[in-house]
């Protein structure tokens, strides 16, 4: 799975991508197309850059990285021989002087996490005047030739005025072996410059890296991120977890975010608890902070350990569609269908189901959640879903949202052994400010 | 010399014309010969393309652009490859035309290229202000055909505007149009205590009343003016319509009652989109119409020529439109001005 398809799981990663400041457009693009890594070796190796990142200053670099352009065609034609043009070349010359420049400062803060090649000779053969500024045409240094053309043309055509027929020819014709040398020129310099494409296509993916690395450092100051412990193979945990998107808008309404522990081991894990009371949002954090520990993000957690999982598989919301002719519960019982298979597969699969059964008579419904979680059993990468029925099965670890207190929804998890759902429907029903005779008739009912 | 010192005080001038043909290209050739690169940096773009040969729609020839050693441009990359001058590439901008990259060199060695550079507005406007890190003193933006929009004294502060047989074949009718176009450039500023107000919405038709509230009327823009039940005249000293002004709303203000007792305001003349009649008319009753912000008119061009064949004659062309703007008008091909 990349990057750019993993931004359609609905969990808030698009909040996370669109809010990381990456400067580059081809910091971008790599970032977009990044695979999620599945080893703890690759996991390691890249928060050990990345911490690396996170320690040091890196702003000045930022700034020089915002130039960056994304030339990889020009690299690649470069390689395979072809004559470059002056925006080309310019675009050589650029890559070069950035490198360069980002180079020293890396140096300068001692940053070892990205590694640069040396590309002064290839600036100096684009800049044979010294002049170290970003600009390139084919300079009168290149060939004397060039230079005494070019001054012929100056005297001849003085400011452009109007001309003689005979000065116009004369006129053309330097222009004319102008354009001849020049080409020659570029001939030379492609040719010279073609071994150092490869260097020049490291240090633009490179730079490109750097620029991911920094702006996710930023990201993880701005937000309160952690770095995840890998535990390949082991359990996962998360103490005071959270999802900045949602975070962000309950702070727009002035309300305060309640962080959460979970753990998740090899049995399903339930979790019930009243509506509104945040259980969908559980579960959309733990899709986020798993593809976020496994793209190489800081983690929204207080502290963290993450198993690594081959996928994340999110059923949330309605799967009903009327272009593919299934109603809302066909829809969800086919999703679930294709994790059982997976699952069974021996695929490391981290699950995430909320309330299944839903849509259909609670009697069945809870029959069909107790032979799911029994035919899951243990699972590899971790299964848990939200749901309003009571489950009977007794291999589950439970938790459920403490709910309302006093009025006020207290929305951090608390372990219990019991499956029964707390029964706080009306009470929420009413705080929202429905149809009085409606919540009265309710009531005389449940009463009967 | 005409109008070359006057175009210095500046440090933005855009050229523009009432219609193709009217002699635009020449005007900037005659201005760009004649600029004093030694003490002015000046840097060149398009809003259109420029410098072809070949006319596009009427295959007449065209003069071409020419670019003398020191001037910046900025042009689409598919025509910088096609220059015919020596120039040294500064910049690959981030803007982009249906032609490619814009980029932007500095001559070497002066000749033609054709220029064609950012396309709307704000591009417009960014390219204007990126033009400072090479210490540009003066930026000079070639208008399209018929599009004022590059005039607009939010993108360049002075304007130069061609005119000519093209637009109309008839003096008495050319004079009367052109009359019309400069007389909207020419419209006061507002000059009230509401007015840094006003600069800063963005959509919109807002009221002032003459406690200086400023009202939303809730529409998006004067074209919704048919969704209105009430008189928004009523108890008005100032409406202000922050995009297009139309003829219906002018007629709508036309027609009240409260005429005379308020200005309307619109951003700039670039906004006005009212015909002669109805502006006529608003003005009979006793409408009065100001703007936000106002450029510099320097000079108008003339071409006496137009595509299909016609000449009129050039001496009697400037002489009335001189009479009639009271402004100085110039035939830039026929009077090879001194430098």
């Amino acid at each position: 799975m990349t990057f750019k398809s993993a931004l359609d799981i609905d969990c808030g990663l698009r909040y996370m991508y669109e809010t990381l400041e990456v400067m580059s457009p081809s910091g971008r693009k790599m970032l977009l197309s990044a695979p999620m890594m599945t080893a703890k070796v690759e996991t390691d190796d890249y928060y050990g850059r990345l911490k690396e990142v996170h320690s040091k200053d890196c702003s000045k670099i930022a700034v020089k990285l915002m130039c960056l352009k994304d030339i990889e065609t020009t690299l690649s034609r470069l390689d395979e021989g072809a004559v470059l043009d002056d925006i080309e070349f310019f675009e050589v010359k650029y890559l070069a002087i950035v490198s360069t420049e980002v180079r020293a400062l890396l140096e300068e803060i001692e940053l070892e996490a990205v590694k640069l090649p040396v590309l002064e000779d290839v600036v100096k053969v684009l800049d044979p005047d010294g002049l170290n500024i970003p600009s390139f045409y084919v300079y009168d240094s290149y060939s004397p030739e060039l230079r005494e053309i070019r001054r012929q043309m100056r005297a001849l055509q003085g400011n452009g005025d109007d001309m003689t027929d005979e000065q116009r020819g004369e006129l053309a014709v330097l222009l004319q072996r102008n354009a001849e040398i020049e080409l020659k020129v570029r001939m030379e310099l492609s040719q010279r410059l073609r071994g150092r494409a490869a260097d020049l296509k490291l240090a633009l993916s490179n730079l490109s890296f750097l620029d991911i690395l920094i702006a996710k450092a930023q990201q993880m100051r701005m937000m309160g991120l952690c770095f995840p412990n890998i535990n390949e193979g082991g359990d996962t945990a998360y103490c005071g977890m959270f999802n900045p998107a949602v975070k962000e808008v309950v702070a727009k309404q002035g309300r305060e975010y309640m962080p959460v522990d979970i753990s998740i081991e090899r049995e399903p894990v339930t979790i019930i608890g009243a509506n509104m009371g945040g259980k969908s949002v559980v579960l959309k954090s733990l899709a986020l902070n798993q593809l976020l520990a496994q793209f190489g993000f800081g983690v929204a957690a207080r502290e963290c350990q993450v198993n690594l999982v081959e996928e994340v598989a999110l059923c949330i919301g309605d799967e009903q569609s009327i272009v593919r002719g299934v109603s809302s519960f066909a829809g969800e019982i086919l999703a679930i269908d294709a994790v059982i298979k997976k699952i069974r597969g021996g695929k490391g699969l981290l699950a995430l189901i909320d309330e299944p059964a839903r849509t259909t008579n609670p009697v069945e419904g809870t029959a069909l959640v107790e032979g799911l979680l029994e035919v899951i059993g243990k699972v590899k990468g971790g299964f848990v879903l939200t749901t309003h029925y009571n489950i009977g099965n007794d291999k589950v670890k439970r938790y459920r949202v403490k709910g309302l207190r006093d009025g006020v929804m207290d929305y951090t998890l608390e372990q219990t052994q019991c499956g029964d759902v707390p029964q706080e429907a009306i009470a929420i029903a009413q705080s929202l400010g429905i149809d009085p005779e409606w919540i009265e008739c309710t009531k005389r009912n449940i009463n009967n | 010399m005409p109008f070359i010192n006057e175009i210095l005080k500046y440090d933005s001038l855009s050229i523009v014309g009432l219609e193709k043909n009217v002699g635009k290209t020449e005007c900037l050739n005659y201005i760009l010969y004649r600029l004093p690169l030694q003490e002015k940096r000046v840097a060149v773009t398009s809003i259109g393309i420029d410098g072809e040969n070949k006319d596009q729609v009427t295959s007449t020839k065209k003069p071409e652009i020419f670019l003398r050693e020191g001037m910046y441009f900025s042009t689409a990359e598919s025509h910088y490859k096609e220059r015919r001058l020596v120039s040294e590439l500064v910049e690959i901008t981030n803007e982009r035309s249906s032609l490619g990259r814009i980029v932007t060199a500095k001559v070497s060695v002066g000749g033609k290229a054709l220029i064609s550079g950012p396309s709307s507005g704000v591009s417009l406007r960014r390219w204007v202000a990126g033009m400072e890190k090479f210490g540009i003193d003066l930026t000079i933006i070639d208008g399209a055909i018929s599009r004022l929009s590059s005039a607009s004294p939010a993108i360049s502060k002075a304007m130069i505007l061609s005119t000519g047989a093209a637009y109309s074949s008839n003096i008495q009718t050319l004079v009367q149009k052109t009359k019309f176009v400069v007389e909207m450039i020419g419209l006061p500023k507002l000059e009230d205590c509401t007015r840094d107000a006003l600069c800063d919405i963005e959509s919109g038709v807002w009221g002032v009343d003459s406690d200086d509230n400023i009202i939303d009327f809730g529409l998006t823009s004067a074209l919704a003016i048919n969704s209105l039940k009430v008189d928004i005249t009523k108890g008005m000293r100032i409406i202000y319509t922050v995009g297009a002004l139309t003829d219906k709303l002018m007629n709508l203000i036309a027609d009240s009652k409260n005429v005379k007792n308020v200005t309307l305001v619109v951003k700039d003349f670039t906004k006005i989109f009212v015909s002669e009649m109805a502006y006529r008319i608003f003005c009979n009753r006793g409408g009065k119409i100001m703007v936000l912000q106002k450029s510099k008119l320097i000079a108008v061009c003339v071409n006496p020529t137009a595509p299909n064949g016609y000449v009129l004659d050039s001496d009697i062309l400037c002489g009335k439109l001189q009479e009639a703007l009271k402004l100085p008008v110039y035939d830039i091909v026929k009077n090879k001005y001194d430098i």
